[in-house]
This record gives structure tokens, C-alpha cells and sequence, in this order.
């Protein structure tokens, strides 16, 4: 018999690692309109700043995630500022942005490369595990979701509630517009290119403290997120929230659905890309417009 | 041509002298050791006799050799090798190396190969199957060898036995174990002196059944390595296994697979992964509670890199054993080899330099009795001259795909003693 209840708790943490792997990416992409492929090397820095205090400092994993957060703040900001602001104000266009990206990405994983060697490294930290009900939990997994969801709850307030978030959906619906009306948009985005490294770089934290921690540990991830995001709706935060778990849900029933079928795990991607062609094809603005927000 | 011929057959049975004196005189040392009816009488008595009647025979057949086949090979006799020395394996490469280079040593130091001395010429493949090539193009089409050991990842002797059989060119690797190099290349000019992982599978599934298992669950990575033993492992277990599992080793995210296995009611998981997959798998096994079943584990798990993750080494423990090839236990020509190899190198020979110096010597006995430098016919000597040779790791005799015909494996288990955790035998395989 199929423990079902256990296999939603598993997609509801696979779909908290997407979520938070995501929101930056769809926010980002729906202000500076290109997907920043470097965002994979966000949540690598993040996962590797992390490691440094947990690890070699030793100060306890919940600094690390603060460190996780602040470090790929930086990044984020700093890519802004200092590679995709000026190539954008030199009127780069999509493609220029997106292979700045991947360059970008290049640079920071082979630096990573550098400092911390290439092999994989583990976070000495045992989870504990226990049984509710017929559900088997470890405290990471359960700490994924509640950071999830969390973050999920403070990204709705400051975007309903506060100037910021207003001034955040009238730039990514209107930039011109937004503009006129006295918004800095530059500075808008400026914030939201923080915060969604720093989503990404505690994602790829708890990505590594769950599994190991590798270079390339935000790629094994990216390609996922991007599908949020297109199944989202590109730029939409609520899209990409009820994204995120349905992405996790149809993967993990797409391994149970293989496993049944005698194939391998490999294949669950295409179950993704399933999903995502369909969206493609029969609702190409994905989930966002259920919300009343921007495509 | 009836020169050759003529001398082809006088080294043939120079050949099965010398193989079958020494075997009868190492056996009967053996015997005789074991009759005392102390180990180390076992030990000195057979070494020393097996040595003793090896020198003989070789001496003497040597002799014979020489007279006939003069007119036929090169005055330098090249063997090729091709080895990780860099990369992905060059920490493993470059032990296994020296135990080609003991063989040719030893080749040498005895007067080569009917007065013909050996040439090794050892290229690098840096553990990537496309340098692989060009290398082992390189040994062929510019030194002209006919024979080649190496090259040691199973994605680099598929990459290169195509171009082999064109060439007609003989490969032996001592470490690739993967058996779709069996069923790509059947009957042909690669060999291996190890053991294909269709034994693996077999020995995995049996150990499963000797255990008294009746519902089977395997967990295999998806490439030829794992599915190769998942699919003999069936064989031996059949409705056993309620359960089979191929998987991603890059998804990480496993505890929806082990969550099938855990409500399939299995009483025991055969398993197949490589570290860093595997170090995942068993954190996430002992976190979904699956350590209160019996996992029995391939090769490819078996290393103290397992244990640097925490959760990974105390599930192993508490859960795993598994199986790795090995040289049958207590063999006086496994003994004699490390001595050997202790002495020229001042280190102990490490996993799989015995079977690089047994496709050496393999190499060796083959154009010997080929008599002649000539790939067709050393493959038809090899398979002749693995009948009768007992080298580091036993008996090396080839069924007709240029596999082993047997392979021995330790059972191994994962103990914790003083905080600290290690890998001890607890039996072989077979019985």
C-alpha cells in the first residue's frame, strides 16, 4: 500500500526547495525581463557562505542561514549593479543579458571551485527524525517548509501592504509608467534582485544540508525552477507559490508513477516538461493571471 | 609459413609445461604445507614450492622456446598500456600501473619473451574515453603494438573496442566491470581479468537467498553498472523481488523511492550506487527509518569515503553489507605477488594492481605461444593459455566473450568500534 501521506509531505518539500529556488527568478525576470541563468551560482554561494559558518566556524546552522541570506544578497546586488544595470543601460538586449548570465555563473562557480575544491562536501549535522502519525520527518525537512512558507507569507505582506511592493508591481507591469509616476525603478529592482538571491541562497543551503554540497548544486535545481517560473506565469510571485508545489507533487508522483511502470527516476523531468508544454500550449500565461497580476 | 607453424607448436608446448609444472609442483607445495597441518607450513611449504617448480618449468621450456622461434618475432616485443594516470582515477591509476610495469620486470629479468625483451610503453588516458582513443590510436598506428592492458573505466574500453577489432589489435583491461562491454563487444579482441558485475549480480542475489530473504527489493543507479546487476540479481532471486528501483544519482531527493521501498514490506534492499550518490541514499535511508531491513551492497559503495558522512556511516553499520572482488582468500600466488610487489615498489599492492599484472603476464604466455607478433593469433593464444595459468588472482580463464569465468568476492560488513567505523570480511562468494 502507498503511504499517500507521506508522499505529500515529500512533494511539499521538494516543492519548498522550488518555491524558494524560484521566487527570485520570476520576480527578477519580471522587472529586468531575461532569466539570469547565474541565478544557479546564487544558491551555490549561498549553500557555500553557509557551509563556511556552519562548518568551518562552527557556529551553528542557524546562523549559517543568515549568512546564506546575507552572502547571496550581495551577489545579487552586485551582479545587478555591476554587470546587468550597465549592459542594460547600454541597451543590451535579452540575449546579451542571458549570455552575461551564463558567464556570470561561470566566474562565480569556478571562484567557488577555487576556494572550496570541487568535491563534494557534507554539513556534519544530524537531523533528527521522528514519526507523526504515519508521516516519517526529519527538523530540515520540516524546516524547509516552514521557511517556505514563511518567506511565502512575508513576500504577500510587503507586496500588498507596503509602498515597496506596490512600487514592485507597478515597475514590473508598467516601467514606464511607474516611472512617471515618481518610482525609482532602478532602485526597485536594485531590491528585488536581493531578495531573490538571498531566497535562493537559503534554498540552496537546505538544498545542500539535505543532500551534499557541490559546485554545480544550484544547476541541479535551475532547470526545475525555470519550470515554475514559466508554469507561474513569468514575473507572477503567486504563480510561481502554487507552481512550486505542483511541480513537487507531479514529480513525486511522476516516481511513483516510473517506479510502477519499471523505469527509471531519470525520466521525471519529462514529466515536468509534460506539464510545461501543456501550459505552453493551452494557458501560455501560466498561473499568474488567476491573480490579476502581470503576465 | 610451416616454420612458423612448426614453431608456434613447440612454443605451445613449452608453454604447457612450464604452466602445468608449476601448477602441479605450487598445488602439491600446497598439499604438502597443508598435510604439516600448520598455516604457515601452508604458506612457506606452498610458496616456496610453487616458486621453485614455476622457475624449473620456466627455465626449462624457456630453452625450447627460444630454439624454435627465432625467425618469427621482433627483436623488441612492445606491450601497450593504457591507464588513468590523471583525472576522474589517477589516484587508482597510478597504483595500478606498477603492477604492469612488476609483470614486464619480471618478464624481462627472466630473458623476455624467447630472449625477446618487453617494451612497456604506458600512455595516460586522463580517465576520459576520447583521450582514450587518440591514445590507443597512437600506441597502435605509431609503436605498432598488437596487444594493449588497459584501458581501466568501463565508458573507456567501450570507447576504444570498436577500433580494436577494425585493428585487430587485443585489449585487456583489469579493472572494467561493467557488462554491457560483454554484450557490445562479444567474442572478439577485448578481454578483462575481471570479473564482469553479471557475477557481481548473481553473487548479490545469492547472498540475498543464502539470507533466507523472500521479499526483495533493488535499488539500482540507471547505466550499465547498476543495471546489469539489477537484471542478474532478478535472475537468481526471481519472484523474490517485489520491487525494483532504477534511479537518478543526480535527483539526491530519493525519500519518495525509499518511501516505495519502505511500503512494499521488503525485507531486504539490493543495492548499487557509487559514493557521493550513495552517501545520500543511505543519510536519507537511515532518516525514512529504512535501517531495520538488510541492504546488501556492490563494489561501488565499499571505501571509507562512505563514512564521511555521519549518518551514512551509522546507517552502513546498523544496515549494509556488501560484496567486493578480491583474489580467493589465502592464495600462495596472491602471497607471492604482494611480496613481490612490496619488494620493487615499498607499499602494498592496492585494489586491482593484481589483476594488471596478470593481464600482463597473460599478455606475456599469449605471444609466447603465438610465437609470433601478431594480434589474430595472440587472442587465439590468450584464450588457450588462460586455460592453464594461476596468476595473483587465481585462476584467469576466459569464457568465450574474454570474460571471467570466475570471480571471487568478499563479503564485507561495517562495524563500529571505539566511534570509529571500518569495513571487516565476513565470508566470501563464492562459499
Amino acid at each position: 500500500m502507498i503511504n499517500w501521506a507521506q508522499v505529500l509531505f515529500n512533494s511539499a518539500v521538494t516543492g519548498s526547495l522550488y518555491l524558494l529556488a524560484a521566487v527570485g527568478l520570476t520576480l527578477t525576470y519580471g522587472l529586468t525581463r531575461f532569466p539570469n541563468f547565474a541565478h544557479a551560482e546564487f544558491m551555490a554561494f549561498g549553500a557555500y557562505a553557509g557551509y563556511a559558518i556552519a562548518e568551518q566556524l562552527k557556529l551553528g546552522f542557524q546562523y549559517s542561514i543568515f549568512a546564506a541570506f546575507l552572502a547571496s544578497a550581495i551577489m545579487g546586488a552586485a551582479s545587478y549593479l555591476l554587470v546587468f544595470r550597465p549592459l542594460t543601460k547600454r541597451g543590451a538586449t535579452i540575449i546579451h543579458l542571458m549570455v552575461a548570465s551564463i558567464g556570470l555563473g561561470f566566474f562565480v562557480r569556478h571562484s567557488i571551485q577555487e576556494i572550496w575544491g570541487g568535491s563534494p562536501l557534507t554539513f556534519r549535522i544530524t537531523w533528527g527524525y521522528f514519526d507523526v502519525g504515519p508521516i516519517r520527518m526529519t527538523s530540515i525537512w520540516i524546516i524547509m517548509i516552514c521557511s517556505a512558507l514563511i518567506m511565502a507569507l512575508i513576500m504577500h505582506f510587503i507586496l500588498t501592504k507596503t509602498m515597496m511592493g506596490k512600487a514592485i508591481r507597478a515597475s514590473a507591469n508598467n516601467p514606464d509608467l511607474a516611472m512617471a509616476s515618481g518610482v525609482n525603478v532602478e532602485k526597485v529592482a536594485l531590491v528585488v534582485w536581493m531578495i531573490g538571491a538571498a531566497l535562493a541562497g537559503v534554498g540552496g543551503l537546505f538544498r545542500a544540508a539535505d543532500t551534499r554540497l557541490v559546485p554545480l548544486i544550484g544547476w541541479e535545481i535551475l532547470l526545475p525552477a525555470f519550470a515554475v517560473v514559466i508554469l507561474g506565469g513569468i514575473g507572477s510571485f503567486y504563480g510561481a507559490l502554487i507552481a512550486a508545489y505542483t511541480l513537487g507533487l507531479a514529480e513525486n508522483l511522476g516516481v511513483i508513477l516510473l517506479i510502477t511502470l519499471n523505469l527509471s527516476t531519470d525520466y521525471r523531468f519529462a514529466i515536468a516538461f509534460i506539464i510545461l508544454i501543456l501550459t505552453l500550449i493551452f494557458r501560455p500565461q501560466g498561473f499568474g493571471k488567476l491573480f490579476g497580476e502581470a503576465g | 609459413m610451416s616454420s612458423s607453424t612448426l614453431g608456434g607448436k613447440t612454443v605451445a608446448i613449452f608453454v604447457v609445461v612450464l604452466i602445468v609444472v608449476a601448477v602441479a609442483a605450487g598445488v602439491g607445495g600446497y598439499y604438502a604445507g597443508h598435510g604439516a597441518g600448520y598455516d604457515e607450513g601452508v604458506k612457506v611449504g606452498g610458496a616456496e614450492a610453487y616458486q621453485k617448480g614455476y622457475d624449473e618449468g620456466y627455465s626449462k621450456g624457456f630453452a625450447e622456446g627460444v630454439e624454435s622461434v627465432k625467425p618469427v618475432l621482433p627483436k623488441k616485443i612492445k606491450i601497450g598500456s593504457l591507464m588513468c594516470l590523471t583525472g576522474f582515477l589517477g589516484p587508482m591509476g597510478e597504483k595500478i600501473v606498477k603492477g604492469v610495469e612488476l609483470a614486464v620486470k619480471e618478464i624481462n629479468a627472466k630473458g623476455g619473451i624467447a630472449g625477446r625483451p618487453v617494451e612497456l610503453i604506458v600512455e595516460d588516458t586522463a580517465t576520459d574515453p576520447t583521450k582514450t582513443l587518440e591514445a590507443f590510436k597512437k600506441l597502435v598506428e605509431v609503436d605498432g603494438c598488437q596487444v594493449v592492458i588497459g584501458p581501466m573505466a568501463s565508458p573507456e574500453v567501450m570507447a576504444i573496442g570498436e577500433y580494436a577489432n577494425e585493428r585487430k589489435v587485443v585489449v585487456i583491461s583489469p579493472t572494467a566491470t561493467s557488462p554491457e562491454i560483454t554484450t557490445r563487444f562479444p567474442d572478439d579482441y577485448v578481454f578483462r581479468t575481471v570479473g564482469s558485475d553479471v557475477l557481481q549480480g548473481k553473487a548479490l542475489g545469492e547472498i540475498a537467498l543464502d539470507r533466507g530473504f523472500t521479499k526483495v527489493a533493488t535499488l539500482v543507479l540507471n547505466n550499465p553498472y547498476g543495471i546489469g546487476i539489477e537484471e542478474k540479481a532478478k535472475e537468481v532471486l526471481g519472484d523474490k523481488v517485489i520491487l525494483s528501483v532504477r534511479y537518478d544519482p543526480a535527483k539526491m531527493d530519493f525519500r519518495t523511492e525509499l518511501s516505495q521501498i519502505k511500503d512494499s514490506g521488503a525485507d531486504c534492499v539490493i543495492y548499487v550506487g557509487w559514493y557521493e550518490d550513495g552517501r545520500v541514499m543511505f543519510k536519507q535511508a537511515l532518516e525514512m527509518g529504512l535501517d531495520n531491513i538488510q541492504w546488501i551492497v556492490a563494489e561501488g559503495c565499499y571505501g571509507k569515503p562512505m563514512f564521511k558522512v555521519p549518518e551514512s556511516a551509522e546507517f552502513m553499520s546498523r544496515a549494509a553489507i556488501g560484496t567486493r572482488p578480491i583474489a580467493p582468500v589465502g592464495l600462495v600466488t596472491y602471497d607471492l605477488f604482494a611480496e613481490k610487489f612490496k619488494k620493487e615498489f615499498d607499499e602494498d599492492p592496492t585494489m586491482y594492481c593484481d589483476t594488471a599484472y596478470d593481464a600482463t603476464m597473460l599478455a606475456a604466455l599469449a605471444i609466447a605461444h603465438a610465437g609470433e607478433y601478431n594480434g589474430t593469433k595472440i587472442k587465439n593464444s590468450l584464450e588457450y593459455v588462460s586455460q592453464f595459468y594461476i596468476g595473483a588472482t587465481g585462476h584467469k580463464m576466459f569464457d568465450e566473450n574474454g570474460d571471467q569465468l570466475t570471480q571471487f568476492y568478499e563479503i564485507w560488513d561495517v562495524v563500529k568500534e571505539d566511534g570509529e567505523y571500518k569495513f571487516v570480511g565476513i565470508g566470501t562468494w563464492p562459499k
